[in-house]
């Protein structure tokens, strides 16, 4: 269930970065608007280079917008320590201090988060033994793997308890074994009444997690939806398996174009373009004497919504 | 805000005391104040000037290495390294992210004078003066230790906005300058033209004026006359670290991390 009320509202967010010192700045922003409302797992998708982590950057005031305005909880983002102090940020491929230990890293973390000595040894401990770092909490982050400095970059995110998690990739680097756990770190979240937004290239982890994904394709909001609104409103066809396997004549004699199927093994794979078809195919199959084995609308994938929405968006970015 | 500012100069310090760059520049500095030990034996009589012209230029120059290496770094590494992202965005301002670095490095930078001051001390106490206590080391120590944190607070300045080659550039400079001030303002007004008089008082306002902590001459020969010098100096330092602070945490405001 997700309440209407924004966290997180982006308006006519533009950014341009200086390329050198004459020539036209790059555009890696334009006119970006989107929003994430309490409670949801928003997916943040986007080719490489269309300004994910720019934007959530300046979600963190890591970088300053040249145009736009940026909504947290309501009012405006300041330096402010409240604001801040609602916020968990992973930072893509995170970077910590050498020359400290995993434990260490989290009691500076709860230091700066103004946690009380006792909250802070608790949750990180807790913390730890959830991304399963429990074992490297006295490890210098010198030797620590990558998978494991992307471990731990969750853990001080969720440190001091934030409402709003602000993940950039957090499931790059990681084995099947963590990008499950991580799946199931976003979803406690979710029930534990927190609001998710996070980037990522695993189009199937969004799709399996995500109330709504927004798609950025060179720094333009390319889609904005409700996962099940932007999958189901596109059904591609309806796929219909039945036995025997009937003659191209037969099949022609019942209404049912030939082309439109084939055989694999002993069973017929038909695609009928849309429901009314696929009855008005069932009965006269059914009048054949063949057995309906299955019946299955075949949706549109995030992935080849991306692929098509990024494919759309560069022909009528060229045409323009 | 102060717990913050404290916990990013605790941190500052934890990184600073496990860098065994600064342990190797601080066992050389050790190493050669030592050996004014054997100097003693050299130099004829005066053992007052061996501690100011050897001693005492031993600790300076060596903390001034040791000020400019880690300053220029202070804040240049957490950007480059990226360390910074975390910590920023964390409710911590970028003002107290500048304040805490520069107070870390200042708190290492006490302790490692201390410990060449200390160590010249000792070689003082164990020669010919009998066992005499000469408090001066530390009294010129404290002038140095000054003089350090406000090429820290250089050092860190211009790493906010150049690479860590042309920060140690600069604040070398300024090293240099800083001691010659008083000519440029003795030539500054001995021209005729008034455009030239004013803007040598101009630059010896706004440049750092250094020998403002050296009384390394007054220790040697016969000690300070009056307290009053060290007051002075810690009030120039206070008033002048603040406006390059304050100009480090402008500059730094609204800075994009790559
Ligand atoms: N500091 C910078 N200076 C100049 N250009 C930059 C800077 N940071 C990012 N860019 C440019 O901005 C664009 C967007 O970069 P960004 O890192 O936001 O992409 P992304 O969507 O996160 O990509 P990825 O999926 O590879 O992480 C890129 O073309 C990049 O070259
Ligand atoms: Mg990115």
């Amino acid at each position: 269930m997700t309440h209407e009320r924004p966290i997180l509202s982006i308006e006519g967010l533009s950014k341009s970065y200086p390329t050198g010192f004459w020539r036209k700045p790059v555009r890696v922003l334009s006119d970006l608007s989107c929003e994430v409302r309490e409670n949801e797992i928003v997916g943040f998708l986007g080719p490489n280079g269309a300004g994910k982590t720019t934007t959530i950057k300046i979600l963190n005031r890591l970088a300053f917008p040249d145009a736009g305005k940026v909504t947290l909880f309501g009012g405006r983002v300041r330096d402010g320590a409240d604001v801040r102090r609602r916020i968990g940020f992973m930072p893509e491929q995170p970077y910590f201090y050498e020359y400290l230990t995993g434990g260490e890293f989290l009691r500076l973390c709860g230091q700066l988060c103004g946690m009380s000595r006792t909250e802070m040894e608790s949750r990180s401990s807790e913390l730890l033994s959830r991304v399963g770092l429990s074992g490297a909490r006295d490890t210098a982050i010198r030797k620590y793997s990558k998978g494991m400095m992307q471990r731990l970059g969750l853990a001080q995110a969720l440190l001091h308890d934030p409402e709003l998690v602000i993940l950039d990739e957090p499931m790059s680097g990681l084995d099947p074994m963590g990008r499950m756990e991580v799946r199931g770190i976003i979803r406690d979240l979710k029930a534990a009444g927190k609001t998710v937004f996070f980037s990522s290239h695993i189009l199937s982890d969004v799709e399996a997690l995500c109330d709504r994904v927004i798609m950025l394709h060179k720094g333009r909001k390319v889609a904005e939806g409700r996962v099940e609104e932007l999958i189901g409103a596109e059904t591609l066809h309806i796929e219909l398996v039945v036995s025997p396997v009937l003659p191209a004549d037969r099949l022609a004699a019942a209404g049912i174009p030939p082309e439109a199927g084939y055989a694999h093994g002993a069973l017929l794979v038909l695609r009928a373009p849309d429901n009314g078809q696929a009855n008005r195919w069932i009965a006269a199959l059914l009048r054949e004497g063949c057995m309906v084995i299955s019946c299955v609308p075949m949706k549109k994938g995030l992935e080849e919504i991306f692929m098509e929405r990024v494919g759309v968006s560069v022909a009528t970015g060229t045409a323009s | 805000m102060i717990r913050r500012i404290l916990s990013i100069a605790a941190n500052t310090f934890r990184e600073t005391i496990r860098n065994k760059i600064l342990y190797a520049i601080l066992a050389f500095a050790l190493f050669v104040i030592g050996m004014t030990f054997f100097l003693a034996d050299l130099s004829v009589g005066d053992f007052a000037r061996i501690i100011a012209d050897v001693g005492l230029a031993s600790i300076h120059i060596f903390g001034v290495i040791m000020a400019v290496f880690l300053g220029i770094n202070l804040v240049s590494n957490e950007v480059d390294r990226k360390t910074i992202h975390i910590i920023l965005s964390k409710p911590v301002r970028r003002s107290e992210f500048i304040f805490g670095k520069t107070l870390g490095l200042s708190v290492t930078l006490l302790l490692t004078t201390l410990a060449m001051a200390a160590v010249l001390f000792l070689v003082h106490l164990s020669y010919q003066y009998g066992g005499r206590a000469e408090i001066g080391i530390f009294i010129a120590s404290a002038g140095i230790y000054m003089e350090l944190v406000l090429l820290t607070c250089l050092a860190s300045l211009f790493s906010t906005f150049t690479t860590p080659v042309l920060s140690a550039i600069f604040t070398l400079s300024l090293f240099l300058v800083g001691h010659l001030t008083k000519y440029l303002y003795v030539l500054g007004e001995q021209s005729k033209a008034a455009a030239v008089r004013w803007g040598s008082r101009f630059l010896f306002f706004l440049l750092p004026n250094l020998e403002n902590f050296n009384w390394k001459n007054e220790v040697a020969y016969g000690g300070l006359k009056s307290f009053s010098i060290l007051g002075w100096a810690a009030g120039y330092l206070a008033a002048y670290a603040a406006c390059v602070l304050c100009l480090s945490c402008l500059l730094f405001a609204r800075k994009d991390f790559k």
